[in-house]
């Protein structure tokens, strides 16, 4: 038993102790480059879509939803990434996850028809990437504690930097080997998903072995209360994080809204084709600095996380309403200011968004937090982009359609002022948080104290 | 054979109707092969050439000239007209006639006076058959003059770099044209044989080749490609006055060429892997040495001392970042206390 203890608060000790550098970095590095591997890739598949819709001759709808579904199996499947992660090995999840993201493109490359490509390109790599992204967020996040969101800021800015380098890159591959060819090295590319992987420290979780000593009942209850404590179940009936997933599915209903639509909305407005394209690589670009930006900025501690998150999402909503307004006048240079100032107000809030959770979860129930964050705003972005779709085919131009996007941010907004404690200096007390446990490792004496009630409340 | 046909429809206007028709396919069988070389236009307005289409193009001459590009995909009455307006020499009259290909075209010369300081140079030209087609240059003296290019319809945007498949598989050569150009009326394939175009029999290889047209749009569907498969297409856009052709490139590989980099990004992948997992394992290695020496060393005093004198003890690590390596044989050493126990 003594040496049960020692150990137990050990691990949690080295979670929640491990310094803000060294290794973490190491891990940032492994996250950029896998992020820009999920979803740097799945943005710059439209260029497969022209050779797609040519070779099976289907709509371009069909083949639309070869990318949401991907992006939708990445979503779905998260829970069950943060359940194995805790259950098993971070490290061999991440693993498995980057081989299978890479043979499904491999097995894509053979496709003779459009069900292959939905099934390998679809729900084979999107399985993967679901076991590879939310485990590695989780475990940078349980790496840094007063520079999480820059880290994670920086992490996410590869998103948008791959996105600038993978479509000259892939359309480079499509006229030299056609899209099988294109597929099969899109492959090899995923599998560099596999040593990010293995840069995870690997690390057995007591979590499991505990559960299982302290409720020894018949092996069905057993096994189901295993899994949902896996999945953080829980926290569903929490009601700050309830709160909260509700609040970012709203955020996500109208996030994506302006990415898919101002190209043709630019279009509409009278401008050329390079023109559309230049205002949508602007948002990009701003993206990417106002992800790093705010990191560094949330960082400081001037401000709450949530309030930091409340402001961008109001912003970023409020600058979506702007956008049709602004092209109202005729104006090109008002659409690229709104653009610029959405994309850096969007990346702004990308980071926060997922550095509240532990706030509002605990940093320990973070891995199964984001799973199921995920998971639930999966049915936003599905939602989303097709309303806005209908909106503009109903009323016909896009002013309606971005109105309706940027006013669910503003609602996003509002359904974050009710999570507990909003209006409060500080961040809520949470009980056992790593934060706390630092705190208080400082003596040694309560150290064991506090390391039981974890233990017993687990 | 034209002659022949203005004689014949100064009587019967129906006549001229039905030779026009059985005119217009006997043009589509000869592929517009050369009949008569003249150059000379009718000036007077004759009734069968009346009952042509007509159209009109005018430009403005500002400088000392102009090119305007005129797309004809049937017979029609073309009016071109040039507006001049002076080159800042004041002069009173100017000669305007009008070439084709560089060659005079006759009866076209004309003393043009200046009115309000322009003069305009009109005729029109009937336009029957390729050899029609050509550059139309209207000349005021040796001053200016404004080019007419009458072609058939281009094919648009040609797709520059080539179409790529693979050995066994199938491929679709599309050619299209642009919205604003008129339908053709159909549309050829073929295929260069040496420096020659030889035309796809599409009828008698159906497991090979298959041809969908649709208006502006034609699609080649060639399957079960082979290496030999390889080389330039052309597609024609057939119109009554003449075809438009326009390549594509097809080129045939085998599955070995993608395999190369993929071959090589898997490898990279496999080594990253391996000095990763080498890595650590070192890391580990001395890690548990000193480990081994400290634990022994700590094991005898009180169990409460001992987490924050093993996580402060290691003498290797000066900042407070832990090296990997060393927290893993941490991790490794408590857990086999945890088995012993």
């Amino acid at each position: 038993m003594a040496a049960v203890r020692p150990s137990a608060e050990r691990q949690r000790g080295d979670e929640a102790e491990d310094p803000d550098g060294g290794w973490g970095w190491v891990l940032v590095a492994a996250l950029f480059v896998s992020t820009s591997l999920v979803f740097g890739l799945m943005r710059g598949l439209g260029v497969f879509f022209v050779e797609f819709v040519q070779y099976f001759e289907e709509s371009a709808q069909a083949i639309s939803w070869i990318s949401s579904t991907g992006l939708a199996a990445q979503q779905f499947f998260s829970p069950l990434g943060a359940a194995l992660s805790n259950a098993y090995d971070t490290r061999l999840v991440v693993m498995a996850g980057g081989c299978l993201a890479g043979v499904g493109f491999i097995l894509a490359s053979q496709a003779t028809c459009l069900l292959h490509l939905y099934l390998t390109m679809g729900l084979i790599s999107g399985l993967g990437w679901g076991l590879v992204f939310t485990p590695m967020v989780a475990t940078v996040m349980a790496s840094f504690t007063r520079r999480r969101t820059f880290a994670l800021g920086l992490a996410f800015s590869s998103i948008g930097l791959a996105s600038f380098m993978f479509n000259p890159l892939f359309q480079f591959l499509v006229e030299t080997y056609a899209w099988r060819g294109a597929l099969l090295v899109l492959g090899g590319l995923s599998l560099n998903i596999v040593p990010c992987g293995a840069l995870i420290r690997s690390r057995r979780r007591t979590k499991g072995p505990a559960k299982e000593e302290a409720q020894g009942t018949s092996a069905c209850g057993g096994t189901l209360r295993r899994v949902a404590s896996y999945l953080e179940l829980p926290l569903l009936c929490e009601r700050p994080f309830v709160t909260y997933t509700i609040a970012i599915t709203f955020l996500n209903v109208g996030y994506f809204v302006p990415y898919v639509h101002l190209v043709a909305h630019s279009r509409d407005s009278d401008f050329s084709e390079y023109q559309a394209a230049f205002v949508v690589s602007a948002a990009g670009v701003a993206d990417i600095f106002g992800r790093v930006a705010s990191g560094w900025f949330s960082d400081l501690g001037r401000f709450r996380l949530i309030h930091l998150l409340s402001f961008w999402t109001a912003l970023t909503g409020l600058f979506i309403m702007l956008l049709p307004v602004s092209t109202l006048w005729g104006s090109y240079v008002g659409l690229v200011a709104v653009s610029l100032l959405y994309g850096f107000c969007a990346g702004a809030l990308t980071s926060l968004a997922f550095t509240v959770v532990p706030i509002v979860a605990g940093a320990e129930r973070v891995m199964g937090a984001l799973g199921l964050v995920q998971l639930i705003e999966s049915s936003a972005g599905l939602l989303g982009t097709p309303l806005s779709g209908l909106l503009r085919d109903v009323t016909g131009d896009y002013m309606a359609s971005f109105m309706v996007s940027g006013s669910f941010l503003i609602l996003s907004t509002l359904t974050m002022a009710t999570l507990p404690h909003y209006f409060s200096r500080t961040d809520p007390e949470f009980p056992a948080t790593a934060e706390n446990a630092e705190a208080q490792r400082l003596s040694s004496e309560t150290d064991g104290t506090n390391a039981l009630a974890a233990d017993a409340t687990d | 054979m034209f002659p022949l046909l203005r004689e014949k429809t100064r009587n019967n206007r129906i006549t001229v109707i039905v030779m026009r028709a059985s005119w217009m396919l006997l043009l589509l069988a000869c592929c517009g092969n050369g009949n008569t070389k003249t150059v000379g236009q009718s000036a007077h307005p004759v009734e069968s050439d009346a009952l042509l289409p007509a159209d009109a193009r005018s430009v403005v001459l500002k400088g000392k000239s102009h090119t305007d590009k005129v797309d004809v995909a049937s017979p029609m009455n073309l009016t071109l007209g040039c507006t001049w307006t002076g080159n800042g020499k004041k002069l009173l009259n100017v000669t305007g006639y009008w070439l084709k290909d560089g060659r005079p075209v006759d009866n076209s010369h004309v003393t043009l006076q200046f009115e309000n300081q322009q003069v305009q140079l009109k005729r029109m030209f009937v336009i029957k058959n390729e050899e029609n087609l050509g550059r139309y240059s209207c000349m005021f003296g040796n001053e200016a003059k404004a080019d007419f290019i009458l072609a058939v319809p281009h094919i648009g945007d040609v797709r520059d770099k080539p179409v790529v498949s693979y050995v066994g598989d199938s491929v679709v050569l599309v050619c299209k044209m642009d919205d604003n150009k008129p339908n053709p009326k159909t549309w050829l394939w073929f295929r260069a044989n040496g420096t020659d175009k030889e035309e796809i029999a599409t009828v008698a290889e159906p497991q090979k080749y298959q041809v969908q047209n649709a208006g502006k749009v034609t699609k080649l569907h060639v399957h079960n490609l082979t290496q030999d498969d390889s080389g330039l297409f052309y597609c024609g856009a057939m119109f009554t006055i003449g075809m438009a052709v326009s390549h594509l490139e097809l080129k045939v590989i085998t599955i070995y060429e993608p395999l190369k980099p993929f071959v090589a990004i898997i490898l990279e992948v496999l080594v990253l892997v391996a000095a990763i997992l080498l890595f650590e394992r070192s890391q580990s290695k001395k890690g548990q040495v000193q480990e081994g020496e400290e634990v022994a060393k700590a094991e005898p005093p009180a169990t409460n001392a001992e987490p924050p004198a093993i996580n402060v003890e290691p003498p290797t690590s000066t900042s407070s970042a832990t090296p990997p390596g060393e927290s893993q044989g941490l991790e490794e050493t408590l857990s086999a206390r945890q088995r012993k126990s």
